[in-house]
């Protein structure tokens, strides 16, 4: 065909630097998302967290087409299994209705505004959220360009022209597509011949040819960034947070997507974002619910249409304020009490630090039930800034929060006494096995062929690893031990500068010295200390990065433990620890051991160099771990609606798509000494950082706990909020029917966007109720008022994330016992003061 | 001082942008620096001081992203002056200070303009 079409060819406006300024911007409208191998937890309104937390969530909806809260008929469902309390939903609507004399006043016979407003969330139908509909064609087409390019490995021919960048490749691919001839016809064709094959010169020349007007044009750019949320999230991945190496030879930022999607605006191929709107409430059906007509209310119509016209996302925040509210009111007075009573002294048998991961805490529980256990909270990288070069792997692996960068490389050496050889004759084995293998399975030829050489066995093995998942490991480890038991970090050597070590003594001194500082473990200490970090065990899971430890890059966390428990038994570092004034007992052995928070094993590492003098210590308290251990598989099961022994098989099988419940449920962060809450259940729902006020005279351990371990938390809850709250639009859907692709993230089907956040399994029951229940972060913080406010308002973070409504923040006095309230901005420009009492918290968003 | 104080020392006058910004948008001025040619720049960070939010303090140790950063770079007018203009567009959206100064460097070489991509 040919056909002579008008394209239009403006001079840019903006300047390079304003164009990469644009850029920028926009891509912040957008969380980054990480692969899976290293799950980490964002917000996905992280891009608007700078606005109240209502206002955001309005403009995230709208900007991802996603919905604001769960659906109305959702929370009904959940009132009625009384995990929302009734009174406290009343209370929250009287408060929405101005008090209680304006919500009982009648305005029509034997009619109140609460009886109104209750009828609303409770009896008359629900009108669902808008639903965003399928991926339309000018986004798939984008999304099938995406997944060629970012490839990492998987496919057996790559895209040509990788190296040119995605933008450039792309285009240079586009004259032999006919999907994009069918989008974008003889106008698409012709631009191809003129667009700038630079992407910010693309870019800026078609806002000009857009006619877009300069201050339209960050929010024209991140609307198109929206378009595509996983994809985006993706490049922001690559560009903020990924090694060199996984970016080498394919270079792509995100200039080259938006200049891809201003491409197709320019051909006019741009599809109309769809918004459908929920329908007016008919306030005559509100009245009628009560068996009245207008005429009956006279001037109190007006009530009757201003309830009606509350749109349903307004109705199910109300229920989410209740449910935060419900809990804060259930654990703070808890809290409250304990701080009053103080603390009993004991004398431990041993000393467990734990990371505050939710699911430590009714481990934690359980083991100190058995005995004299003292155990404490910390963040799971246990203070150690440090990438792992594991033994055989060719890729560092970063075991940090991602708020750092590392600064220690740690190699692996073969531990003292163990055998590696087995350990690299399976490595070897399976490096060739699956070399040749994938070979053969994605060679033109040889595909079919192999099909039928290997299925045979390949069925065999299926059907052993579906009838017999724990004799298959059991075989498995008897070939190839497990590395963990086989390599030790070795501390002597810097994994990159051979002749370095890998930590100075300074440096030594600092992270040892640092554990007592940031969890108040005093000295003497116990016989045993164990620094626990942990794990999860799943298979065929592509979501099992998201059940390890978060603090330590979405990996598990036995290696950190195991350095810091190597730095603390070192001699030097002990006589240093001393010249502090920490006075470490020479009877005292550091130990690193790993939670298996799916099986609620614990593994203790280099038993085989526990000094005899302590192997009687270590008999006893693996006992009692073992007893915790089997007493939380118990009530986790209970959760799971399992029995206890079938979460073992689940962790080896490969059908399995609820290995464990993981953070679900998650929703507070108590700050503070362990004996504050030793005695409260807290159900697995809080992260634990222990903290002790009276060794923070200038508040600096409150400000390292506040502004990492907790922004943390905050992303991991907003995560599980999110996904709940919108599974299909900030979660991953159905897990049953995702497919990894590039080895970097899930798709639904065979194609389009990635996926972000967690999948329906990893928070709904099989009956489709929410087993998380989408409610934001409650900080607990025990220290006084005046100390907290300063570290808050010295943090723009803090002040951000307390003062927009995206955390609530309630601190214990430790001498009164009493509790505040951190004040959100809007309250405070009412009534002056950070801190307000918990009954002028009420309707707080 | 004058320009007799040098004596027979070569001076070139070229210009200085310093700018300081949260840790976390510290890759949004290298790239801006980058889009603009600027072939160099050095960073200080974990920068305190006092603005219209109040104090601000250093980074946490737990935390590379929490405290502020600042940036001087020194090159030609133009490729400056486009830096400036991105700011520009930057801190529409965004807190953070930017100043401009006239400066004269010995190795003028070291600050010539280099275009790459961001």
């Amino acid at each position: 065909m040919t056909m002579l079409t008008t394209i239009k060819v403006a001079e840019p406006v903006l300047a390079r630097p304003e164009t990469a300024a644009l850029v920028a911007l926009a891509a912040r409208r957008v969380a980054p998302l990480w692969p899976l191998q290293s799950a980490i937890a964002v917000n996905p309104l992280s891009g608007f967290e700078d606005l109240e937390y209502d206002e955001a969530v309005r403009e995230g909806a709208n900007c991802f087409e996603a919905r604001e809260n769960l659906p109305l008929n959702a929370w009904r469902n959940l009132l009625r299994a009384g995990r929302i309390d009734a009174v406290t939903l009343q209370k929250v609507v009287i408060e929405r209705l101005g008090g209680l004399e304006p919500a009982l006043a009648p305005i029509g016979p034997d009619v109140s505004r609460l009886d109104l407003l209750m009828a609303r969330l409770i009896d008359l139908p629900a009108d669902d959220q808008p639903r965003s509909a399928g991926l339309p064609a000018d986004a798939a087409f984008i999304a099938k360009w995406c997944a060629a390019f970012f490839d990492q490995g998987q496919t057996a021919a790559t895209m040509p022209g990788r190296d040119l960048g995605f933008y450039r490749a792309v285009l240079a691919l586009l004259p032999h597509d006919r999907d994009y001839r069918d989008l974008t016809g003889a106008a698409g064709a012709r631009l191809l011949h003129c667009v700038p094959r630079d992407p910010l010169d693309a870019i800026a020349e078609g806002l000009s040819a857009l006619e877009v007007a300069a201050d339209a044009a960050q929010s024209h750019l991140a609307a198109l960034v929206a378009r595509l949320p996983g994809w985006a999230g993706h490049i922001r991945w690559r560009t903020d947070h990924a090694e060199p190496e996984d970016t080498a030879g394919a270079p792509a930022g995100m200039a080259d997507l938006i200049a891809l999607w201003i491409l197709l605006e320019r051909a006019g191929a741009l599809a109309a974002p769809a918004m459908p709107s929920p329908p007016p409430i008919d306030a005559h059906a509100l009245a009628a619910r009560f068996g009245l007509a207008r005429e009956t209310f006279g001037k109190g119509w007006d009530d009757v249409a201003a309830i009606a016209a509350i749109p349903a996302p307004e109705l199910s925040r109300l229920f989410m304020i209740s449910a935060e509210r419900g809990y804060r009111d259930t654990i703070v007075p808890d809290l409250a009490a304990a701080a009053k009573l103080g603390v009993a002294p004991q004398t431990p048998q041993a000393q467990l630090v734990f990371c505050i991961d939710v699911r430590s805490e009714p481990f934690r529980r359980a083991l100190e039930a058995q005995g004299a256990y003292e155990t404490f909270g910390y963040a799971g990288f246990f203070g150690l800034p440090i990438a792992r070069h594991a033994h055989g792997n060719k890729r560092r692996q970063r075991q940090l929060p991602v708020l750092l960068a590392p600064q220690h490389d740690i190699t692996e050496t073969p531990a003292p006494g163990a055998d590696s050889a087995a350990l690299l004759r399976a490595r070897a084995f399976r490096a060739s096995t699956s070399g040749w293998l994938g070979t053969a399975k994605q060679g033109l030829g040889s595909a079919f062929a192999t099909a039928e050489a290997t299925g045979a066995l390949a069925g065999t093995l299926m059907a052993a690893r579906t009838l017999a998942p724990r004799l298959v490991r059991r075989i498995a480890d008897s070939i190839a031990p497990s590395a963990d038991q086989v390599m030790a970090p070795d501390l002597d050597t810097h994994a990159l500068r051979r002749d370095f070590p890998a930590f100075t003594l300074t440096e030594k001194l600092g992270y040892a010295s640092l554990l007592f500082k940031m969890t108040g473990l005093a000295t003497p200490t116990a016989r045993l200390v164990v620094l626990t970090g942990h794990t999860g065990s799943a298979v065929n899971n592509p979501y099992a990065a998201a059940l390890d430890c978060g603090a330590c890059g979405g990996h598990s966390g036995g290696f950190n433990a195991r350095v810091l428990a190597a730095l603390l038994n070192d001699a030097d570092v002990r006589d240093g620890l001393a010249d502090e004034g920490l006075i470490v007992p020479a009877s005292t052995l550091f130990l690193a051991a790993e939670h298996n928070t799916t099986t609620d094993a614990v593994t203790v590492f280099d038993r085989d160099r526990i000094p005899s003098s302590h192997q009687e210590d270590l008999a006893v308290l693996c006992a009692a771990l073992d007893r915790a251990g089997a007493a939380n598989r118990q009530a986790r099961a209970a959760k799971l609606g399992r029995a206890a022994d079938d979460l073992i098989t689940g962790a080896l099988h490969w059908g399995e798509v609820r290995p464990e419940w993981g953070l679900a449920g998650n929703a507070a962060f108590v700050v503070g000494p362990r004996w504050l809450t030793r005695a409260i259940d807290l159900d697995g729902r809080a992260f634990l950082h222990s903290y002790d006020w009276t060794t923070d005279p200038d508040g600096h351990t409150l400000a390292m706990i506040l502004t990492a371990p907790m922004v943390v938390a905050q992303w991991i809850n907003c995560q599980y909020l999110f996904s709940t709250i919108d599974n299909q639009r900030y979660g991953s859907g159905d897990k049953t029917t995702q497919n990894p692709i590039g080895r970097i993230g899930v798709v639904q089907g065979n194609g389009g966007d990635l996926r972000v956040g967690l999948p329906r399994q990893s928070l709904f029951a099989d009956d489709g109720t929410p087993y998380h229940l989408p409610q934001r972060l409650l900080t607990v913080v025990h220290a006084p008022f005046e100390r907290i406010e300063a570290v808050v308002t010295a943090h723009d973070i803090l002040a951000r994330l307390f003062g927009k409504g995206w955390v609530q923040l309630v601190a214990i006095d430790p001498v009164t016992g009493k509790a505040k309230v951190w004040a959100s901005d809007s309250q405070i420009a009412a009534h002056p003061g950070a801190f307000h009492p918990t009954s002028q918290q009420e309707n707080r968003s | 001082m004058t320009d007799t104080a040098f004596g027979d020392l070569v001076v070139h006058h070229v210009k200085k942008i310093e700018v300081i910004v949260r840790a976390e948008d510290q890759r949004m001025i290298e790239n801006l620096f980058h889009a603009a040619g600027l072939g160099g720049w050095s960073m200080i960070r974990d920068v305190a001081g006092f603005g219209h939010a109040g104090f601000h303090q250093g980074r946490t140790i737990f935390n590379d992203q929490s405290g502020l950063v600042m940036f001087v770079g020194v090159a030609e007018a133009a490729p400056i002056a486009e830096a400036a203009r991105g700011l520009a567009r930057l801190f529409q959206s965004l807190p953070g200070v930017t100043f401009l100064s006239d400066v004269a460097v010995m190795r003028s070489d070291y600050f010539a303009t280099v275009r790459t991509e961001p």
